[in-house]
């Protein structure tokens, strides 16, 4: 454990001093090839020019390297795997297409992807703002507000862990363990194996990442009901607006870009979701997602990486558009101030 | 700064020093149970080896990670070679991450022939030679069938012998208590007919007979395909079967659809499962043993292989608190003989090396065998091996199945490409007892198959 401890603090140490190295000696060298002397002015304003020219790439190279490496290779190379068969040698055109729109497991997926869509940035967003107006006016507001953003802190896995004990389900006679069904039986009813009923268990899945991520919209919305001036809202109590109008007409409206900017994040983060559905159900019981899917093709028994490819393309070309909106309305709004 | 450095330095080398030294179970050339010789033998032959290193990956975890270590404390002993064992919960995913990267582990130990078939198929694995396959023949309980479930085509679509066997598990075990049936007044059933009956019996008479948990995580469902495939081997003859691990025989097929209806009787009948039907998907396959040693029993009978004595409550004594029977065949099909169905780990070297080939070479030698087999939870059908090593009775009786076997058939799930084995057909069963229908449930695993050719 020390000596992990030791070499990866080591790691940390050399990895600074190579990356200030790097921007320190390059800078050097830049400037030793085009020197700027004192004699010739002509070849020195050149030289200033080339250096200006030159110096961003040097800063960002290193960046920009990454970035292809982890980023765009990838991204052509699961491109090109798609048209490729189980093993990634055999050309087989759209084959692979083909077979995602005619499987049933795949067309799940997708339904599903769709209801955790619809169903869990919308409950967050919701619940979040619900919860900041709320926790604004009361004393233990701030109390309130860590416990409801103490699940972001979890991890996924954990998280599912923690829930798949509410959901837990003990046969016959025994004494239900779990606090979903010790609740149902106290008020008489019958204990249910909550994440295998097909589809609502989707949405007992949806809860925990609605769980986790309601801290997140919270807090942002949170602040950005802060950001609303003390006048309008004045105004409108003036007016004889009710509390109700006064969240709808006023608040909303105000805030109404944060609310665009929490619900795109939460959709991006749903259409990978992940964690969640492989450690409650790993897809079983028609929870499949598409991410699981993705990795069920890819790792589940030798692989078929021509078909996974094909399921990460979908998941990609899925995000792409909501990922577009989302940079361009962030820099019209750049723009705009 | 440097006073510190050297702290950390000092305190760094006191803990690399209590890494322990490789403690070896039981101290060579004592026990004489032990085949000593071999062990003296081995390390004679690969004493070369001094601090190569040896990367090994393998599916035991929890206990039985602890026994293979002990295994390997020898291996390190003998040839001074370097060894490192990992472990992942998934492994069978984990293997496949490693072998694409390019950073395979020397030796890769897994329980699944269909899963090394894509692999060596991929050009992962290294052929092991046909003296070796030779040696598995000559050497193993029904040898054939060992080398054939390490055969495998490999990229240059030639066949070649793959994976050493190296720890079996009986499948066709039934569990149960001993004490609690001479209460009870039940005989141990000889036929399947007379299992049906004993089975209504307990019902009867207030009890509940079978304790049946599908739980695995991920792998939730696979305890079924066990079921279904004991009963396969018991209403149909072996030839079958192994079309059927091959989708030769559809899983459509009336034959298959009858073994899951069978397999049904069982675990879909709300008075036959301990916590009804609705439990036996949820309960986790390492708690469901539990059931056995209620106080009143929660259960009389479970269907499992040869390790799950290792999820026995602790201090379970084999054969006094608890002892298995065969799993019985039917009287109406009587020239089916007794059929075992089995599995086992198998070894294979994904990154060749010269320790790699030593630490297959002391698979042969029988102290390999002989240290976990006195530690219980080890099987094998190597017939060179001192039965008077294992651990209990028990346990020799379920080698001696092994080393005895002329019908032999390995787990089928393991055999079926791993979409389907590890895949349609766990999801598959545990529909099945969510309330689908066999007809149902086999059709969509069918057309799972289906869709990977």
């Amino acid at each position: 454990m020390l000596s992990q401890i030791v070499s990866a603090l080591g790691v940390v140490v050399v990895a600074v001093f190579a990356c200030s190295a790097y921007f320190y000696f390059s800078n050097k060298i830049l400037d030793l090839a085009l020197p700027v002397s004192d004699g010739d002015v002509r070849a020195a304003s050149r030289n200033l020019n080339r250096r200006a020219v030159i110096r961003p790439w040097l800063f960002l190279g290193p960046a920009l390297f990454l970035l292809f490496v982890y980023l765009v290779y990838p991204v052509v190379a699961t491109f090109i795997l798609s048209f490729y068969d189980r093993s990634g040698l055999q050309f087989v055109g759209l084959a692979n297409y083909k077979w995602a729109i005619g499987d049933r497991e795949f067309r799940q997926s997708i339904f599903n992807n769709i209801l955790w869509l619809a169903v869990v940035p919308a409950a967050c967003t919701f619940f979040g703002l619900v919860i900041a107006v709320m926790t604004d006016r009361i004393w233990w507001g701030n109390i309130a507000k860590s416990i409801v953003f103490m699940p972001m802190a979890i991890s996924f896995v954990g998280a599912s862990v923690i829930w798949k004990f509410i959901y837990e389900y003990r046969g016959g006679n025994d004494v239900q363990i779990g606090l979903l069904n010790a609740i149902v039986q106290l008020f008489g009813g019958t204990p249910e194996v909550w994440i295998s009923v097909p589809f609502w268990n989707n949405f007992f899945l949806m809860v925990i990442l609605i769980w986790i991520q309601t801290g997140f919209a919270m807090v942002i919305l949170s602040a950005a009901l802060r950001g609303i001036p003390e006048e309008t809202i004045e105004a409108a109590v003036i007016d004889g607006a009710n509390g109700w109008q006064i969240f709808w007409r006023i608040m909303v409206p105000q805030v109404w870009g944060t609310i665009a900017v929490v619900w795109t994040t939460i959709t991006i983060l749903v259409l990978k979701v992940f964690d969640i559905v492989l450690t409650m159900t790993n897809g079983q019981w028609q929870t499949m997602v598409l991410a699981n899917l993705m990795f069920d093709w890819m790792f589940r028994g030798g692989g078929d990486s021509g078909r996974s490819a094909v399921i990460a393309i979908i998941i990609m070309l899925a995000v792409t558009p909501i990922m577009i909106w989302n940079v361009r309305r962030a820099n019209r709004e750049l723009k705009g101030h | 700064m440097k006073k510190s450095f050297l702290m950390g330095v000092a305190v760094a080398a006191l803990f690399a020093g209590a890494a322990p030294a490789a403690d070896l179970k039981f101290a060579p050339g004592q026990d004489s149970k032990f085949n000593w010789k071999s062990y003296d033998e081995f390390k004679a032959a690969h004493a070369d080896l001094k601090g190569q290193p040896l990367t090994i990956f393998g599916p035991w975890r929890g206990e039985d990670e602890a026994f293979f270590r002990s295994v390997l404390a020898y291996f390190t002993e003998a040839t001074g070679v370097d060894a490192k064992y990992s472990s992942s919960e998934n492994y069978e995913q984990q293997i496949v991450i490693d072998t694409q990267a390019g950073s395979p582990p020397n030796v890769a130990i897994l329980p699944q022939p269909g899963l090394l078939a894509d692999l060596a198929g991929k050009g992962f694995l290294t052929p092991l030679g046909d003296d070796n396959s030779k040696w598995i023949k000559d050497n193993y309980g029904a040898g054939d069938s060992w080398v054939g479930y390490g055969t495998y085509k490999g990229k240059d679509g030639k066949e070649a012998f793959y994976a050493f066997p190296y720890k079996a598990d009986v499948k066709s075990l039934v569990w149960y208590v001993p004490e609690n049936f001479e209460e009870a007044g039940y005989k141990i059933p000889t036929t399947m007919e007379e299992l049906h009956a004993l089975t209504d019996q307990i019902v009867k008479d207030g009890g509940v007979p079978w304790c049946i948990g599908l739980g695995s995580g991920g792998a939730t469902g696979w305890p079924a395909t066990d079921w279904v495939e004991d009963i396969m081997l018991r209403m149909q003859p072996p030839e079958a079967y192994d079309k059927w691990t091959t989708n030769e025989l559809k899983f459509t097929d009336p034959a298959v659809v009858a073994a899951i209806d069978e397999f049904g009787k069982f675990a879909k009948n709300e008075k036959y499962v301990d916590g009804g039907v609705a439990a036996v998907a949820s309960t986790d396959f390492r708690d469901s043993p539990k059931g056995l040693f209620a106080v009143p029993p929660k259960c009389y009978l479970h269907h499992q292989a040869s390790f799950i004595p290792s999820f026995f409550p602790e201090g379970t004594k084999l054969g006094q608190d608890a002892d298995f029977f065969y799993m019985p065949t039917y009287a109406a099909h009587p020239e089916l003989g007794k059929p075992v169905l089995g599995a086992g780990t198998l070894v294979s070297i994904t990154k060749d090396s010269k320790a790699a080939r030593a630490f297959i070479d002391f698979l042969k030698s029988p102290i390999a065998h002989e240290v976990w087999m006195a530690q219980s939870s080890f099987l094998t059908p190597y017939k060179g091996v001192s039965t008077d090593a294992y651990a209990n009775p028990q346990m020799k009786k379920e080698g001696e199945i092994l080393t005895s076997a002329t019908t032999f058939r390995f787990d089928g799930s393991d055999l079926m490409p791993g979409k389907i084995g590890a895949g349609a057909f766990w999801t598959g069963m545990v529909d099945f007892v969510g309330g689908k229908s066999a007809e149902e449930a086999a059709g969509e695993i069918q057309s799972a198959w289906d869709g990977i050719k």
